[in-house]
């Protein structure tokens, strides 16, 4: 258990690392099922996320004047916030396939990437103008209560509900993508859309409840970047949505699993680049150049299948 | 020949009222009030639609072609003109030179998201090293600024080279996040170097002079005080038609056509024996030192270099102008350019907003129109360089003929 005492730095960015895995994690999941479906890279994912926070800030300055906290217990109003949210990003989601996916089927596949980034900035430039002071930054409400187990800091509240929130969120989304009819048929258009459309699958229908998925797990990774960092800016959705990408693309764009190898390797990067000595201000740069490295040594990602192009 | 000249004079009425047509846009849009030209923005674009919907640019492209000696002598008078008629308002000036180093920006991004189809989405960055170079060699070494300029053009163009080579490998998506990554590389590694300034910058960067003439300084031109805007204008002005020549001869190149090719498809062009790295590479290279050399007159034109005027937001706003303008065409892309530098400009008083409106301009362009208000034209070699087309139709094979037989 000394180990595990308050003073021992290097277990706490150990933490650190894993609690900001765990946010890459799950926008870079986001990612890879988008790609995965559709074939298209959704680049304003890191700000349906933000979006996300800003929503449960929203529903909670709401909820705080309407006296809803006062009145309900406590699990039932974290429950309303959460699915306010959820719901929000969901139908964000949708809207981003409807506005910038669904129009660019048949052009060259770089339209939706332009189309989302654009979306994106859209989406940024709403929260900062139409949110109350949107242009500052905004403390998160304390959700978590703040203490911890056994009174280890590494084992705060904080700590432990963001680990177990992405471990169950990703086993909700494997278990889905396994055994849910929908799932498969997900799977299905993964492999091969015009087969899945011969086979009866209603492409439309997957498209859509792929951006529902994907836009209720953005929702959680909004909370996440909420809890842990504790405050927010409305344009923080950029510099995630290209962490995310990063990640995805390094565990190999298709394969969710890469996502998760990906964010953990990512944030680990991150994290003890920024305990050297005067590596704080440089570790985003580091990642990004163990990106460019690793996008140039293996282009196809850890897990990754090699194509071939054919003709 | 009678003949021929008569019908040369009867075309030359085409091209000087295009000239006219773009220096009266170009006049009206910058010195007019922004809640003027702002409406007047969306006629020019509205226009450009219809006119092009019509086939009045194709034609007026034609006739341009034929008759460019007067055309290119209009575009001149007006060049000489426009800073003249623009000397009481120094700000309408400063677009001017904005919306002159902004196309220039976005030729250089053409060649390689237009010509070859590679996004890059670091040309705020080779903007911002193009910038940085000048600034210090001149400030450290004392060089001459024209000096920095050129040296600036040349290490951008090795890095364009060198950010090129790793990238070789990747493609589509890949390379966009490859090149995304080093931007935000650059932008966050600058801001931390000391030596540059850091998150302040650098500023009293020394301006251009020809001899003891600073272009600096306020001069009298036939008893018109200029402000030193205009000294910029003129410069700018020549710069940006000396790059358009070269992008438009690259463009009408076996270069162009190869570039083209693996734009589209990379299997089909290894397979005709074009060899892709090469070209890739050298697309990146003179994509690169259009920017350097841009970044580097910006640095002096500003005297100023600082981390917030090459940043992600900047890259993305090159690439609107080359999608808005009209991939693959270099005058396409410099219209691109003055409309949205216009746009971006007369909304100062709305900062709040002008992301949003941009994500917005983005987003509708792509939805309207992918391929750009003016789309790339079919490279009209017979017209240009008065060569025999083997294979052209045999109406014109046969003009082509019947002057020569005539003698």
């Amino acid at each position: 258990m000394e180990l595990l005492g308050n003073g021992s730095f290097l277990i706490e960015q150990l933490m650190n690392a894993i609690m900001l895995g765990c946010i890459y994690t799950l926008v870079a999941v986001g990612f890879s099922l988008f790609f995965g479906v559709l074939d298209v890279v959704v680049f304003c994912s890191g700000d349906i996320a933000v979006f996300g926070t800003f929503s449960l800030m929203g529903a909670y300055m709401i909820f705080e004047t309407a006296g809803l906290t006062a009145m309900l217990p406590t699990p039932v109003w974290m429950m309303l916030l959460m699915g306010v949210a959820a719901i929000l990003c969901a139908a964000l989601g949708v809207f981003t396939y409807l506005s910038s996916i669904r129009p660019f089927e048949k052009s060259s596949s770089l339209m939706p990437l332009l189309s989302t980034i654009a979306l994106g900035v859209v989406i940024r430039e709403t929260i900062g103008l139409f949110f109350p002071l949107g242009r500052n930054p905004q403390r998160f409400p304390r959700l978590i209560p703040s203490g911890s187990f056994g009174g280890h800091a590494l084992l705060s509240y904080r700590n432990v509900t963001i680990i177990c929130v992405t471990f169950l969120v990703l086993l909700a989304v494997f278990f889905f993508l396994r055994k849910s009819k929908m799932g498969n048929a997900m799977q299905a258009m993964a492999q091969n859309k015009r087969l899945a459309a011969i086979a009866g699958i209603n492409i439309r229908s997957v498209a859509i409840t792929t951006f529902v998925l994907g836009g209720l797990l953005l929702s959680v990774a909004g909370f996440l970047i909420g809890a842990y960092y504790g405050t927010v800016r409305f344009d923080n959705g950029s510099l995630y949505g290209i962490k995310g990408f990063s990640a995805a693309v390094v565990g190999g764009l298709s394969n969710v699993y890469g996502a998760i190898i990906g964010g953990m390797l990512l944030a680990f990067i991150e994290v003890f680049v920024s305990i050297l000595p005067g590596g704080a201000a440089y570790a985003s740069a580091v990642a990004f150049i163990a990106v460019v490295i690793f996008m140039v040594a293996k282009p196809e990602g850890i897990l990754g299948e090699k194509t071939v192009e054919k003709v | 020949m009678s003949k021929e000249k008569t019908a040369e004079k009867r075309n030359s009425g085409v091209p000087l009222l295009t000239a006219a047509m773009i220096w009266l846009a170009v006049f009206f849009t910058l010195y007019l009030n922004y809640n003027l030209s702002l409406p007047f923005l969306a006629v020019i674009v509205i226009a450009i639609l219809t006119l092009e919907k019509k086939g009045v640019i194709e034609s007026a492209y034609t006739a341009c072609i034929k008759g460019r000696k007067i055309f290119l002598l209009a575009m001149l008078v007006g060049a000489i003109l426009l800073p003249l008629a623009l000397s009481a308002r120094p700000y309408a000036l400063h677009i001017g030179v904005l919306v002159c180093i902004y196309a220039i920006l976005a030729l250089g991004l053409n060649f390689q998201m237009g010509s070859a189809d590679m996004v890059n989405f670091a040309p705020a960055a080779f903007f911002g090293i193009g910038a940085y170079t000048t600034g210090i060699l001149t400030m450290n070494l004392g060089i001459s600024p024209w000096f920095g300029v050129i040296i600036a053009a040349v290490v951008t163009c090795i890095l364009g080279g060198l950010v090129g080579a790793p990238t070789l490998r990747t493609k589509g998506y890949y390379l966009s996040l490859v090149t995304m990554a080093l931007q935000l590389i650059f932008s966050l590694v600058i801001v931390n170097i000391k030596a540059v300034g850091g998150p302040n910058g650098m500023a009293g960067l020394p301006g251009f002079a020809i001899g003891s003439f600073s272009l600096h300084q306020a001069h009298d031109f036939f008893g018109i005080r200029l402000p030193y805007q205009a000294n910029y204008l003129y410069l700018a002005l020549l710069l940006l038609a000396v790059l358009l020549f070269v992008a438009y001869r690259v463009n009408l190149s076996s270069k162009g056509l190869a570039l083209n090719n693996i734009g589209q498809d990379e299997v089909v062009a290894r397979c005709l024996g074009i060899n892709i790295n090469k070209e890739k590479l050298f697309a990146f290279c003179i994509g690169g030192a259009f920017c350097g050399i841009a970044g580097a007159f910006y640095g002096h034109y500003m005297s100023f270099v600082g981390p917030d005027d090459y940043d992600f937001s900047k890259s993305l706003m090159i690439i609107c102008m080359v999608i808005l303008g009209g991939m693959d065409n270099p005058l396409g892309v410099t219209v691109g350019a003055f409309l949205l530098i216009g746009a971006n400009e007369k909304l100062r008083d709305f900062a709040d907003y002008q992301m949003l409106i941009y994500g917005l301009i983005l987003m509708t362009a792509l939805w309207l129109r992918p391929q750009g208000l003016i789309p790339k034209r079919v490279r009209n070699y017979e017209l240009l360089f008065h060569k025999k087309v083997v294979l052209g139709p045999n109406k014109e094979k046969k003009e082509a003929v019947l002057p020569a037989s005539e003698e």
